[in-house]
């Protein structure tokens, strides 16, 4: 089987998977933004008292969570230009990846801050803070710490997700796969070279996640009270 | 300094405080007492709002809670609460649990916040631990930092919620010895404690609560040496026997 694997259309093909990866790269990190940006505004929601506010995230994140991200996407992809919106491909598919992501981050980030104990809140409270004032100088700076490594996991999940935006010809790192499978009928080259690009990805972010955890760690947290 | 009038409390059907009426003079030192449950904690949680009560009236320097007038963010930087289990911002050096409030409440210059945290932490035996964190000391550091804490923001209260009863026995006393030097600077204190060394010392009165209600008050002297009620006697008769 071996021989017949070809090194060498890999290599003529390795610019068509130097593009692919750095558009899965930057199209990553612009829908990881975007999923922040929701889940802090869904989470926000959430917390607050007001069922006004709150019912709609829960219904938001449930919806979400309950449906597939292929179906998501296609419901964007197809649905918004028969409401009248026309939006490039590739911003339809940043879109639905941060759309999603963000209902988890908004549950992940939720965790975080509901991790923290009562009586952290009531030290706050007691020495005459505000809300705001708790949750910027107590709760959140806590939270961020329990928070990050999962918020990282989550960007794991959103990079292998992006390779769904292939199905609306998003030019990324599994449409060089494709391209090179059906163009010389070499599906084995262009999708195992498609997951080495993948892998490269995994591991650094991977890195990255260890390197936080080194780097939070720096302060001791907690471990009596 | 602090008045309960007529003072009741629900916690959904379980009546918490019943009736309180019981008062507080500027400069007194209250130790509160009683059987688990009876609702010390509640009590002087009250005062700082941390529990609200459902009538009566309880006012605190002056001000009545509940009242539209009262500012209970303002009035809380004139209450000191320390916490059983203390409650210090594990993120936070030392140092830095003491100055946050000062620093963002009081709005206090950070250089003269620290000066003065510094020498609260020297006053409460931990001149060498400014820049440890929580979980670098031990439970009766913790419980003095939290004092400490309190301190620095200078407030006319101060309320301890049972501050012992979480620490091993050989650091009980190095925060007694604290509370009593804040009692000897007549500081206004309401103390939840079966601490009956630090009632005799430095308290003016014993509070006897149990299910709720008050039920007897008196000196040091008069509460431990001839308790008036059968429940208060099976009470000292209990955490006397140890
Ligand atoms: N948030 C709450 N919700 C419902 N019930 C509560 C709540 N807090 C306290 N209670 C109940 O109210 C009663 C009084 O509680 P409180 O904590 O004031 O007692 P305590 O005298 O401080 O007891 P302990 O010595 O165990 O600390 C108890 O029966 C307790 O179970
Ligand atoms: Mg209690």
């Amino acid at each position: 089987m071996l021989e017949n694997f070809s090194f060498r259309t890999i290599v003529e093909y390795l610019p068509l998977f130097g593009q692919g990866f750095a558009a899965t790269l930057w199209l990553s990190i612009v829908s990881f933004a975007g999923a922040l940006a929701v889940g802090i505004i869904l989470c926000a929601m959430n917390l607050q008292r007001s069922r006004l506010l709150q019912l709609p995230a829960k219904i938001y994140i449930d919806a979400i969570r309950a449906t597939p991200l292929l179906a998501q996407l296609y419901f964007l992809y197809f649905g918004l230009p028969r409401l009248g919106v026309v939006l490039p491909e590739l911003f339809v598919g940043i879109l639905a990846l941060a759309l999603n992501s963000g209902a988890y981050i908004a549950e992940i980030i939720r965790a975080g801050i509901l991790s923290i104990s009562r009586g952290q809140v009531e030290a706050g409270i007691a020495s005459g803070m505000t809300y705001s004032q708790r949750m910027r100088l107590v709760i959140l700076p806590q939270a961020i710490r329990v928070t990050i490594p999962p918020l990282l996991g989550q960007a794991i999940v959103l990079v292998k997700d992006s390779a769904l935006l292939s199905l609306i010809s998003v030019a990324e790192l599994t449409r060089a796969g494709q391209l090179l499978a059906s163009d010389r009928f070499m599906p084995a080259e262009g999708f195992v070279t498609t997951a080495a690009c993948y892998l490269v990805l995994y591991y650094g972010l991977k890195s990255l996640a260890a390197f936080s955890a080194r780097w939070l760690g720096v302060r001791p947290i907690g471990s009596r009270t | 300094m602090i008045e309960f009038r007529g003072v009741n409390k629900w916690f959904g059907a379980l009546h918490v405080l019943k009736d309180i009426t019981l008062s507080v003079e500027p400069r007194e030192v209250v130790v509160v007492c009683g059987p688990s449950g009876s609702g010390k904690s509640t009590l002087i949680r009250c005062i700082n709002g941390l529990e609200t009560i459902k009538d009566g009236d309880l006012v605190v320097d002056g001000q009545r809670l509940g009242d539209r007038a009262t500012n209970m963010t303002e009035l809380r930087t004139e209450i000191g609460f320390v916490f059983q289990a203390f409650n210090l911002y594990p993120h936070k050096t030392a140092l830095e649990n003491v100055t946050l409030a000062p620093i963002h409440v009081r709005k206090i210059a950070r250089a003269e916040a620290e000066a003065s945290g510094r020498e609260m932490l020297a006053k409460v035996g931990l001149a060498d631990k400014f820049n440890a964190y929580p979980s670098e000391l031990s439970g009766g550091q913790q419980q003095r930092v939290a004092i400490a804490r309190c301190l620095c923001m200078r407030p006319k209260i101060m309320l301890f919620d049972e501050p012992t009863s979480a620490l091993d026995p050989e650091m009980i006393s190095e925060v007694l010895d604290v509370m009593v030097g804040v009692a000897e600077e007549r500081m206004t204190m309401m103390v939840v404690t079966h601490e009956m060394g630090f009632a005799r010392k430095v308290a003016q009165r014993v509070v006897f609560m149990d299910a709720g209600a008050v039920v007897e008050t008196g000196t040091p002297e008069e509460f431990f040496s001839d308790p008036k009620t059968d429940r208060s006697r099976a009470f000292l008769s209990k955490i006397l026997r140890h």
